[in-house]
């Protein structure tokens, strides 16, 4: 046996090598060593045609691990022996037979899949402007880094890199058929945008690579279910009365809402034209709106929140076309909040999109602000119950509070800590009595001057009120504060007019 | 400078008379409920209560101008002693009888004597010290 095993001087590195792929299939040692006892060449023959299949494809690779492992192959078949091996050369033989399984599959399984994220993520990258590429970017490193563990081959670093700086450069990606396992694990990372998949632990072991085309698609799915969840809280109530209406400027508005897509101009304009429509809205609204706790009135700020939900950082912009698609009959409190605030008021800032439970003088802050947040003392609402009782309280109280959910979920993030499930229904009641009293107030307010429409004044009386609006502190400087910039231009106009002097002097 | 810094230090001194005299209704008030429920009052207590009755009482008055001034008028009326008592339903209860009562008087004024403007005045000023007199 140990005559086999020596060298022979007629033997050159290729039919080293040969013979250690044809022995190298069967991943054991034991049974290389066995078949090499029989002849070197004999294998070829008598092998299945597996074996030559993972050979023809092997070969690709081997021929680069053939320089750097030649002398380990040939250590293996000089010695043959598993005792005789060296963890080196054991680890030789592992890199030869691992990747087999690893390399090879995934690519041919993960093309299908691939083709369609490379599309989005492409068109993604595309249409991204500088600021959503600066999403990706510090993630390209880190699933980079996982891809360059996962295949430790030199050819496909270079592709790597040369794929960093493309993605760099905002260019379309080449499809490279290695490239696409790491660019697959990139357009996950676009969609995902904060889970990297972990597809460096399926590389190393053959059986798991299978179940990593699987993973991609649950991931998305999941993640757009997550986010209709969101959109479920946040889509307004009027779109089913307004429907015909406010299907085209809310669909302009909504895809405003991208940084990337439309030109602001554009979207003031649909935002200018869905704003004349609260006025109309507006003279029942603010009547009706207490008393009977109606959705209707889907008003141009209405649509503005729904922007202004839509413009907090989503990392794509595709399940936003399917917001206007989940228009349901959910009627958010924030949607109450709206109307009150939009349907009287129609360049008034209040914009009250989110969420908020704040301390007692930032009452209202929370109204306004979109997204700052903080854990609320019961104690500030008044739990007297409201003069006006709404006609129907059982009809619409539980898609409030189903729109309320939305709010627990920033004030669960906000808390950064675990909250009990009593304790999330005892924050949803007193931010549900909050609004009601601030609707309350902004009626009572118009009513007050003899007006059936709310107007800004009533809505700066009752920031007043609050604390928030005073002396030193204006509407306008709220506005500037809290509200996005689109929101800013057509609330003041004059901070766009840019120190123009009419007539010119 | 100089008359700033007096107008402050009269201002300041004016507070604090007015806070004492808050004190002293609320001290006595206090002490009419004590022999009432047969419960005692702390000094603090007392004390604290004046003060947030102080600063209520502030806060009314802005709230008052600021109605005032929402509606167009520079008058305080009754319209607007209803909306800041709004959120206590026995207080606007209370309100809004006591202003019936004086609309009903201020009409047999009216049916006796001439028609005054002193009498909106005068309405405008009752209800402010019912809403202090139910406050405290």
């Amino acid at each position: 046996m140990a005559g086999r095993y020596s060298l022979d001087p007629g033997q050159t590195p290729r039919t080293i090598l040969r013979s250690v792929l044809d022995t190298v299939d069967t991943r054991s040692p034991r049974q290389r060593r066995s078949t090499q006892t029989s002849a070197q060449r004999t294998p070829l023959q008598t092998l299945s045609s597996k074996r030559q299949g993972s050979r023809t494809k092997a070969t690709v690779r081997r021929h680069s691990y053939g320089t750097r492992s030649i002398g380990g192959l040939a250590h293996v078949q000089a010695h043959g022996h598993l005792e005789q091996q060296t963890p080196r050369t054991l680890l030789k033989n592992i890199l030869l037979t691992a990747p087999e399984s690893s390399m090879m599959m995934p690519d041919s399984v993960m093309k299908p899949v691939q083709v369609p994220e490379m599309v989005e993520s492409s068109r993604r990258e595309s249409s991204l402007g500088s600021l959503e590429l600066q999403l990706p970017e510090p993630e390209v490193p880190s699933t980079l880094a996982s891809g360059l563990r996962a295949t430790s081959k030199r050819k496909q670093r270079l592709r790597l890199s040369v794929f960093q700086q493309e993605v760099n450069q905002g260019l379309p990606l080449a499809p490279e058929p290695p490239g696409n396992a790491d660019f697959s694990s990139l357009a996950s990372s676009f969609s995902l945008s904060f889970v990297p998949p972990p597809q460096s632990q399926s590389v190393k072991r053959p059986g798991l690579a299978r179940r990593r085309p699987k993973r991609q698609p649950v991931d998305v799915g999941a993640l757009l279910q997550d986010l209709k969840d969101n959109s479920l809280t946040s889509a307004l109530p009027g779109d089913n009365h307004r429907s015909p209406v406010a299907t085209l400027p809310m669909d302009e508005v909504l895809e405003d809402t991208q940084p990337f897509s439309h030109p602001s101009a554009g979207g003031s304009l649909s935002v200018y034209c869905s704003l004349p429509n609260p006025s109309p809205s507006g003279v029942e609204g603010s009547e009706g709106l207490v008393l009977h706790r109606t959705r209707s009135a889907g008003t141009g700020l209405q649509h503005m929140n729904r922007t202004g939900l839509g413009t907090t950082p989503l990392p794509f912009s595709e399940p936003q076309p399917q917001l206007p698609e989940l228009r349901e009959a959910v009627g958010s409190q924030e949607a109450v909040e709206e109307q009150e605030g939009s349907s009287g008021v129609e360049d008034s800032p209040g914009r009250p999109a989110s969420p908020e439970l704040a301390c007692g003088t930032n009452d209202l802050l929370q109204a306004e602000q979109p997204h700052q947040f903080e854990p609320p003392p019961p104690s500030a609402v008044s739990v007297l119950p409201s003069r006006t009782r709404t006609a129907g309280p059982r009809h619409h109280q539980d898609p409030y509070k189903a729109g309320l959910s939305h709010y627990m979920k920033f004030f669960s993030f906000y808390t950064k800590r675990p909250v009990e499930k009593a304790a999330f229904e005892i924050v949803e009641k007193c931010l549900d009595k909050h609004f009601q009293h601030l609707c309350n107030d902004l009626e009572v307010f118009s009513a007050h001057a003899g007006r059936k429409t709310v107007k800004l004044e009533d809505l700066e009386l009752l920031l007043r009120r609050q604390g928030l609006v005073t002396d030193q502190v204006s509407l306008h400087v709220l506005v500037e504060r809290y509200l996005p910039l689109e929101y800013r231009q057509l609330l003041i106009p004059c901070a766009f007019s840019g120190n123009s002097v009419f007539p010119a002097q | 400078m100089e008359e700033t810094e007096a107008e402050a230090e009269r201002q300041f001194s004016h507070r604090q008379r007015l806070k004492a005299a808050v004190h002293y209704t609320v001290g006595h008030l206090c002490n009419e409920v004590a022999l009432d429920k047969q419960v005692q009052f702390n000094k603090q207590t007392v004390a604290a209560i004046a003060e947030v009755t102080f600063r209520q009482c502030e806060n009314f008055a802005k709230d008052l101008e600021m109605f005032a001034r929402h509606a167009k008028r520079s008058t305080v009326t009754t319209e607007d002693v209803k909306l800041l008592a709004r959120r206590s339903n026995s207080l606007l209860k209370y309100i809004t009888e006591k202003n019936e009562e004086i609309a009903q008087l201020n009409l047999e004024r009216k049916t006796k004597k001439k028609r005054k403007p002193e009498d909106e005045s005068s309405n405008s000023r009752e209800p402010a010290a019912e809403v202090v007199d139910t406050e405290t």
